[in-house]
Formats: structure tokens, sequence, C-alpha cells
């Protein structure tokens, strides 16, 4: 078996989620690829709690659709995830024996799983250490004896997590990891699933989720201040920097409110340093007017938006990609603000690196449009070639431009030198008042439309950054999928599904989401007769932006649906079927010409 | 309120004196100058030109001063700085408006000079050095005499009409 | 033909004066303070370049263009965090803030109090004229109970904020107030409390002579002003500063009304020597993936 997806499920104190995580740092270490995400109750302790691991010997673009295991501590906890845990007649089903329910009679509705296991998990804990506490440890030697994973990584990875806790505790969690191991010996599944060795070189791959990724592209790519506040889900980016910047000889502030973490991060730029701020939803709101001021003053800043289920408070720990009007079109005035979307963690790294570049290259804030399916999920990545990348710098001023400094002087390509205090001679107004040339506030009208032209024009080459763009597919396809951040991931795995079927599918994913780069779109759709632009959103958000600069084929229809209603690469696949057959029929032109 | 900060009449010499009263003529200058400007960015023409015409007055009488420092004391350097002086001669900021009647300028300019008088006059309480004695005694004749020219030319400024800019003007704008 | 000065004096105030003409109305209280910040400057002896002068928005905001400084005129109410980003990015420079009694007391409010519980070295002066001067004179934070506007046609409500009151009891180590019926007392509070080593506060009376009442003018404060050191107050005493505060609104008291000689370090200064003690500690940038390498 090469790819296998586990969900397990249970309350919080269970350990559920502490029990993925050994699985998928064991996975890691050994060479596979992995994906794990999360999911909780509303609680902030003891709720209930899930996780889903996915591993692959190849590389794996989601955390997948279908469960092939499910583990259950207890059925009303796991039933509460719903369609985050989807369980099918291929799922063998291991669950608590102490629940009570018989093997024949679980509360799954419509399903009859291929193998169900009630297994005394409680009672193995018990008897390995004591108390029924080590239940996660059982799992994970029920998972590693039924399924041939990383047992070696996993004993490691326990005796790592215990240390300080001291040896008597790791021997008795070691214990329980055999106990599980053991049973799983003795009750066999009844067709063996032995999990394909990994590939690649133990102790190769990195392991990290999309806060932490970005936060260290981020200063990778020269980033020397952050400031924010707390908001779920993107607090760990604030905090990875609140503890490593120093090392690097910059500076971190919680601030008091949104307001103040964008403030602050203006004003370092405005000291002349790259500098960054996180946020989600909510947050993004509050930071509009201040998003403004910096896209009129040209100051680069670098603005990460994790988004999560909207509008208002929404659903902060369910991912959505329902901020996309917001990350392009808030601010009031004409206001042109580059949103550019990472797909996984893995591109999580190049996508923040070139958002601090076109941040300093155009002196515009630039949002970093990622979401909680992204940012807190686990992936391996393979490791990164960081010299293969370009740092860009703001321009500054020569001696000459200093003789006679404009800050906002017109130039070919819009973009001025720009100076930051300390400068000998390049002192100037920064300001969110219109200015002319040397940043004295103007209400000249002339002054005003040259003003919005620069800054506009200014922007203009990033509509032929087709290095932001990957396409998947051939060029004359007619069946066509678009999709862009976490679902991207979903897409890709659908379009290399559908093309084993022999659909003649090609996807394009846009890292830059806006401004619309109207050509390479124009382009794709050429071929297009028929399609889905899918979104994790009620309103299909890229599909009604592309309406508005491009002319979308008919055929190509928005796929979307509202966060926390996860949708799979199957689903997708059978759309795609639907869709390959329905060009088929012939037309209604056709059948008059009989 | 003191308009000076850091000097000591009793010992200040002929030469403090006269550096002294040179910047006082010459922040007066700048007064008027930013006054004036001040006047004309708010399209009060006929204060701006008054404020313009003191400016030349202060102006005058500080190269006049400038000249006899020169020929007393030669590229000496002073001990005396603008960050001493507190609008000595110089208008108060607060003595204008934008709807400012040539009338009210002028009467402005004859508060200044009689503060002027009032310095010079307060100062010889304690000034010892007999040249300086002599000095600001003859400044102080002179601002007596800058007073009654201004109030000359006030007496022969016919009085404020009935309806001025205050009453007439456009409401105050919203930014 | 100029002097020579014997007193060593890298800057004149003038250095500090832009061409930008002040659009404030003749006889308004910001010119004095702009006079008295161009002197205290030159006290200090920065050059313009290395000073940032942060504002937010309404006429007194607008100073920042008025002087040869880099300026920032932000957004209402934002001046303080954005300050504090340029002080916390660039500790080696001057940073100053302005802005008005509503800039500061209304949506500036929830930023007051973290500024200065952060205490970076900066300097926070406003201009308080009891009345938002720019968008035609709406009531403000500071404004009397019953004060008419065309936003209170029948009188307000509501009492006033009490800036020196609330500054003094969120912790400020340096709390003064000046008029510019006083220049040379507001100069000397200014360069003071730029000098002083951490976030300080001048409040400045400063009227507005197109919105203001005649008895509110400058003239009037002559009349009625006291200073603090007439009265024998202590700065040294928190507490009696906050008494003496309290008479906000009916009494203009002028001078410090609190400054901490023993103040704990600014938080810039913290952050350079945590940057110095972990230089180094990271792995090099290039190299910062390998942190999440699984071993």
């Amino acid at each position: 078996m090469d790819d296998l997806v586990i969900g397990m499920a249970g309350s919080g104190g269970d350990g559920i989620v502490s029990a993925g995580e050994s699985l998928i740092a064991a996975a890691a270490y050994e060479g596979y690829y992995a994906m794990m995400t999360k999911s909780f109750g509303s609680q902030v302790r003891g709720g209930e709690s899930s996780c889903r691991v996915r591993l692959s010997t190849r590389r794996v673009h989601n955390p997948g659709g279908i469960l092939d295991i499910a583990v259950a501590l207890n059925w009303d906890d796991f039933l509460k995830f719903g369609a985050e845990l989807p369980v099918s007649g291929q799922t063998v089903v291991i669950y608590e024996a102490k629940t009570g329910v018989a093997p024949g009679a679980i509360p799954l509705s419509g399903v009859t799983p291929k193998e169900v296991f009630a297994v005394p998990i409680g009672d193995m804990a018990k008897q390995a250490t004591g108390t029924d506490k080590a239940k996660n440890t059982v799992v994970l030697g029920l998972v590693a004896g039924w399924f041939g994973i990383a047992r070696e990584a996993m004993l490691r990875g326990l005796a790592k997590k215990f240390a300080k806790k001291g040896a008597a505790l790791i021997q008795a969690n070691e214990k329980a990891f055999v106990l599980g191991e053991l049973f799983a010996k003795e009750h066999p599944l009844a067709t063996p699933r032995a999990m394909d060795r990994a590939v690649a070189q133990a102790g190769s791959k990195l392991l990290t989720d999309g806060n932490d990724m970005c936060a260290a592209a981020a200063i990778f790519g020269g980033c020397d201040f952050f400031s924010g506040y707390p908001i779920t889900p993107s607090s760990e980016v604030m905090q990875f920097f609140t503890t490593h910047v120093w090392k690097y000889g910059g500076a971190a502030l919680q601030c008091e409110d949104e307001m103040a973490g964008i403030g602050a991060a203006l004003g370092a730029s405005f000291a002349g340093k790259k500098a960054m701020t996180a946020t989600s939803g909510p947050g993004l709101a509050l930071k509009t007017e201040i998003m403004g001021l910096a896209s009129i003053a040209e100051l680069p800043l670098v603005i990460l938006d994790v988004q999560r289920g909207g509008p208002s408070t929404g659903l902060p720990t369910k991912p959505e990609q329902s901020d996309l009007f917001a990350a392009a079109f808030s601010a009031h005035g004409d206001v042109l603000r580059p949103v550019l979307a990472p797909t996984s963690v893995a591109d999580t790294f190049d996508v923040t690196v070139e958002a601090f570049n076109v941040a300093e290259r155009y002196q515009t804030p630039v949002i970093l449009l990622s979401d909680q399916e992204v940012a807190q999920r686990k992936e391996t990545v393979d490791p990164i070639d960081t010299s293969r990348f370009q740092i860009e710098h703001r321009k500054l001023p020569t001696e000459t431009d200093l003789q006679d400094y404009a800050r906002f002087r017109q130039t070919e390509d819009g973009v001025s030198p720009i100076s930051h205090p300390g400068m000998l001679g390049g002192n100037y107004q920064g300001a969110g008042i219109e200015h002319n040339e040397h940043g004295n506030p103007t209400a000249s009208g002339k002054i005003h439309a040259a003003m919005n032209e620069k800054r506009f024009r200014k922007l203009a080459p990033l509509k032929g950054r087709k290095d932001l763009f990957h396409i998947d597919g051939h060029e004359g396809a007619t069946l066509a999928l678009v999709a862009w951040g976490s679902i991207a991931g979903v897409c890709r795995e659908a379009a290399a599904l559908a093309r084993a079927e022999g659909l003649d599918v090609k996807l394009l994913v846009p890292w830059l989401v806006y401004p619309v780069a109207e050509e390479i779109y124009r382009d794709f759709f050429a071929s297009v007769r028929s399609g889905f632009v899918v979104e994790q959103s009620h309103q299909g958000q890229l599909y009604r932006i592309l309406r508005m600069y491009v002319d979308v084929p008919a055929g190509v229809v928005p796929f979307c649906r509202s966060g926390a209603n996860p949708i799979m690469p199957g689903e997708v696949v059978a759309k795609l079927r639907n869709a390959a057959v329905a060009l088929q029929q012939p037309t209604t032109s056709m059948a008059s010409e009989d | 309120m003191s308009q000076t900060r850091s000097i000591d009449y009793s010992t200040l010499s002929l030469r403090d004196a006269l550096d002294l009263a040179i910047l006082v003529e010459e922040e007066a200058k700048d007064r008027y100058e930013e006054l004036a400007s001040q006047m004309a960015l708010h399209h009060n023409e006929e204060s701006a030109r008054f404020f313009r015409f003191m400016l030349q007055v202060e102006s005058t009488h500080e190269h006049q001063l400038l000249e006899r420092r020169r020929k007393l004391f030669g590229n000496k350097p002073s001990s005396v700085t603008r960050t001493m002086l507190f609008d000595v001669e110089a208008p108060d900021y607060d003595e204008v408006r934008a709807t400012m009647t040539e009338r009210q300028a002028l009467e402005t300019s004859l508060r200044a000079e009689r503060k002027a008088f009032a310095f010079f006059d307060a100062a010889l309480k304690s000034v010892t050095d007999p040249e300086t004695h002599a000095f600001f005694t003859e400044l102080r004749a002179e601002e007596a005499d800058h007073e009654a020219k201004v109030a000359e030319r006030l007496s022969r400024l016919p009085a404020d009409p009935l309806i001025t800019a205050e009453d007439v003007g456009d409401e105050p704008v919203a930014h | 033909m100029t002097l020579e000065s014997s007193v060593e004096r890298k800057y004149l105030a003038k250095d500090f004066r832009s061409e930008l003409k002040p659009i404030w109305c003749p006889g308004c209280g910001d010119f004095g303070v702009l006079q008295a910040v161009y002197r205290a400057l030159a006290g200090i002896g920065r050059a313009p370049h290395e000073i940032a002068f942060v504002s937010g928005i309404g006429c007194s905001s607008r100073i920042p263009g008025y002087t040869t400084a880099y300026g920032f005129n932000s957004v209402h109410g934002r001046a303080l965090p954005i300050a504090q980003g340029i002080k916390l990015a660039n500790p080696e420079l001057l940073v100053l803030v302005a802005g008005g009694d509503g800039d500061g007391f209304s949506i500036g409010g929830g930023h007051v109090p973290h500024a200065i519980r952060r205490n970076l070295d900066l300097t926070y002066i406003v201009m308080d004229n009891q009345i938002y001067g720019l968008t035609k004179g709406q009531l403000s934070p500071t404004s009397p109970r019953g004060l008419k506007t065309p936003t209170s046609e029948y009188g307000s409500f509501e009492d006033p904020v009490n800036p020196l009151l609330y500054v003094l009891a969120y912790g400020a180590n340096f709390v003064a107030q000046g008029t510019p019926a006083d220049m040379p007392g507001l100069a000397a509070i200014i360069e003071e409390a730029i000098r002083y080593p951490g976030f300080s506060f001048v409040n400045v009376q400063s009227p507005c002579v197109t919105y203001g009442e005649e008895e509110q003018q400058v003239k009037a404060h002559r009349a009625h002003m006291k200073t603090l050191e007439s009265l024998g107050h202590d700065p040294a005493d928190r507490l009696a500063a906050m008494g003496l505060a309290q008479a906000y609104g009916q009494e203009l008291y002028t001078g410090v009304f609190y400054r901490n000689d023993t103040p704990a370090p600014t938080l810039d200064a913290l952050a350079r020597e945590r940057q110095k003690t972990m230089a180094g500690q990271g792995l090099p940038r290039e190299r910062i993936l390998e942190s999440f390498v699984q071993r």
C-alpha cells in the first residue's frame, strides 16, 4: 500500500492529536510524504478532538478524502466531525471496546466498513501503565502492528517526547505501544495492508506547518520586523518571530490591537526595514485603513491573512477562501494591491519570499493569502535549496537622486527611489493625503490623476508574471480546472485521477490571484469548453473576480462550497467525468441539421 | 513672563547689548515675514501689505545696528543667540486673525512696540554698564518713537467699516 | 550679514523650518507649538534627517510637514503605533509624535496606555484645543459639558476626558503641560520631554482661533495660568501630580506634573540588548529551514 489516510477522534484528554503528531513525525523521519490536519470542538480543553494523517511514498497534495483507517476512542466525539472523517466500505474501523457498541452495530449510517475491530484500548493502556491515559500510545502500536508503519521511528519519537518525564514513563509508554502491536498481530486484518517502505532517505525531510514555514521564509527573505495581534489561526507566526527574530538583529512586537499591529509594521517599513504583520479575516477588516495608507504612501509591507470561516467571527478553526474580495478590494479609493496565495506548506516558502520581493520592488503592501488548512496542517517538505531564490530590496536613491530628492518622483516604471529616516538628503513627508512628487499635500485633480496612474502603472508588470502561475496538463485540453490556495492541492490530485481515467483536463493554479493576469487566463481558456473554478467559499470569489476581467467561457462554472464542508478529489473527478460526457452530447444546431 | 532667557542684564556689555538688539530686530523681522505670509495665504492683502512694511522697518533697523556693531566690534563672535529671545519685539502669534483689518494689524504692531519699550525699560533697571545703559536708553526712546509713528499712522486710518470680512466671509471649510 | 555665534550649536531653529506654509488660521495656538518645537530641536542638536515626526489627522497633525525632519502624516488616531514601529526598527532615530486631543484621546485613545507602558523612547505632543477644528467644529473628547457645537446643538451631555490624569494614571514617566502664552516655558518643556529617556507626554493648551471662544484664546491664558513650580509642586510625586491634574478644565497649570527620575529601561534599549545577546544564536538565514528537519 503506498497511500494511507488515518482519521482519529476522541476527547481532548485522550491525546489523539498528540498521537497524530507522533505518527507524522515518525513518518517524516522515515522518509514518507505526509500531511496531518487537526480539528476540534469549541472548548478550549477537553472537547472533542480529531486528526487525520495521510502518508504516502509519493508526493501528496491534500490530506486525502475517504479514510482508510478510522480510529474512534468514543463514538459521540467521532460522529461530531461528520464529513471531516468520512468512512466508506473501504475503511478499517478501530474503536474502543469499552464504548459497548457491538462491531456490527457501529453508528455510521449508510456504510458497512471493510473491517471493524473493537479493541480494549483503555484496558491495554491500564495494563501497561497503571492508568488508561496512555490510550493514544496503544493506538500507535495498533497502527504500527496492522500497517507496518515506522515502528522504530515511533518508539524513538515517544522516548524523545517523554525524555523529561523520566525512564519509568518512557518504559511504560513503550509497554503500551507493544501491547497495541501485539493485539494487531494476534488479530490480523482480513486483507493485509502493509505500508510500502518510503523511497526517500530517512532523516531528510522537513516537517512543519504553513505558519512556521511562512515565518521562516520571511526571515530568509530579509524580514526584520514583525508586529501583530493574536488571532486564530495565525498567532503562530507572531510566536515564531517573537522567539527568533532577535537572533537576526530584528524586533517583534505584540500590539494592543490589529490596527497597532499593522501600524507598527508600517512604521518599521517607513524606517527602511522589511516588515510584516499577520492576521485572519476579522483582523484584515480592521487593518483596512492602514493598508490603504501603505498603498498611497508607497511603502512595502507584507500582510499575511490566514483565512478562516467568515463572515465576522465566523468559524475560527476552519479553513475557507472567502477573504479574497476583502484582500483584493478592501480600502477605499482606487487601490491596486497584489494578493499572493500559497497552496501548500512547501510552496508557502516560495510564495512568502515572493511576497516580500513584490512588496519591495513595487513599494506596495502585499496580501499573502493563506488559509487555516495550509497554515496549520503539518506537512513533510522535501529539502528546499534556498540558494535558488533571489532576494530583492527596495530601490534606494543614488547620490544624484539625493541632490534634489523627490520621494514620489515620476519615473518610467512608476517606481520612485525610496529613502528612509537616517538617510541624509532623503528627508520627505510620508502621508495618507494625496501628494505631489515631493510628498506635499495637494488637492489638484491633475496631480491626483497622475499619482493614481503611477501607483497602478508600477504594478502592471505583475500581470505578465507567468512564473506565478502553474499549468498542469496539455495546452489544448477542453476540460479545465482553476483552483487556488489549499483547494489547489485537492484539484491537483483530482486532475491526476481524471487523466488516469482518460479525461483530457488541464489545471491552472495561480499564486498571483490579484491583479488578474488577463492574458494568462485568456490563453488558458482559449481551448476550454467546460470546467470548474473550485473554491471553498459560498460565492466562489475567484470565479467572480475572473468574470470582472476575463471572458470566462460559459462552460466554466463555479464549484464552490462554504468552509467546514471539505471538497474531496473524488467529487471533483465526478464533476469532470459528467462534464466530459456532456461535452460529447450533440448540440441543438447539429441535431437540426439532420 | 520674561522675554529672554540666560541673559544677565547686570553684567551685559555694550557688545552683548548690541548683539541682543540686533537679534530683537531680526526676530521681529522674521515674525513680520511669517505673519505677512499667513495673511497672504489667507487672502488678507491689506494686512499682508502692512506686515511687509513692518518687515522692512525692522530690517532697516537691524541693518543699522549691524553696521554700528561692525564698526565697534568687527567680526568678534557673538555670545547672544536667538534661543535666548522669546518674542521681545516680535508680535505674538495669537495677535493676528485671518479677517483682521488694516487697523487691527496696526494695533498689533502698536502693542509689539509697546512690548519692546517695556522690555528695554525693564532691562534698564538691571543694567549697570554705563555704555549699555546709554544704548538701551536710546533703544527705548526709539521704540517710543516707533510706537508714536504707528499711532500716528493709525490715526490717519479711517475707522473700520461697519461691515467687516468677519461679517460677510464664508463659513470655515471642513477637511 | 550674520553674526558668528560663540555658542556651539549644530543647528539653528530655522534649520528645522520647512518651506511649506502652514494652513493653520492666523492666531492658531499651533504656531507657538511649532516655534517651540524648532527651538527644542535646535537645543537637542540632532540632524533633521535623523528625526522622524509622526502625526495622525487633524489641524495639529499637519505639523510634521512644517519641519525639515522626515515626517509621516498618517491616519486618524494611529500615530503612536506607527511611531513605535519606527523607533523599534531604528532606535537611533529621534522620534516625535504629535496630534490633537481627538486624534489622541478619542479614536487614538486605545493606543495611549500601551504606548506608555511599552515605554519606547519617544515624545508625544498633544495640541489640546477641546474641539475638532479640521472637520468644522464638532465636539472633542476634551470639550466641556454643555458646549454647543454642530453635533451638540443643545449642549453636550458628556464630561470631558482628562488627558493629564489619564496619562498619569497609565503610568507615564514624564507628563507636562504648556501653552504658547509662555513661549520660553513651552520650548523648555518640549526640549526636556524630548531629552527624557522614555515615553514623554506634553499636553499643550493650543486654542482654536476659529471655533474656540475668546476666553479660551492664548491672551486669556496669560491671565489665569499658573506654573506648577509656583504652587510648590514636587514633580517626583505622582499622586500630588494627579491631584493637581484633576483641575484640568478649571485651571491651567503649566510645567512638569511628573517626572520619574529612575525610570525603567526603555523598550528600545531592552530590545537592543536582547538583539546583542542573541546575535548569531539562530541558524544563518539561508539555512533557517534546517530547524524543521526531522532527525
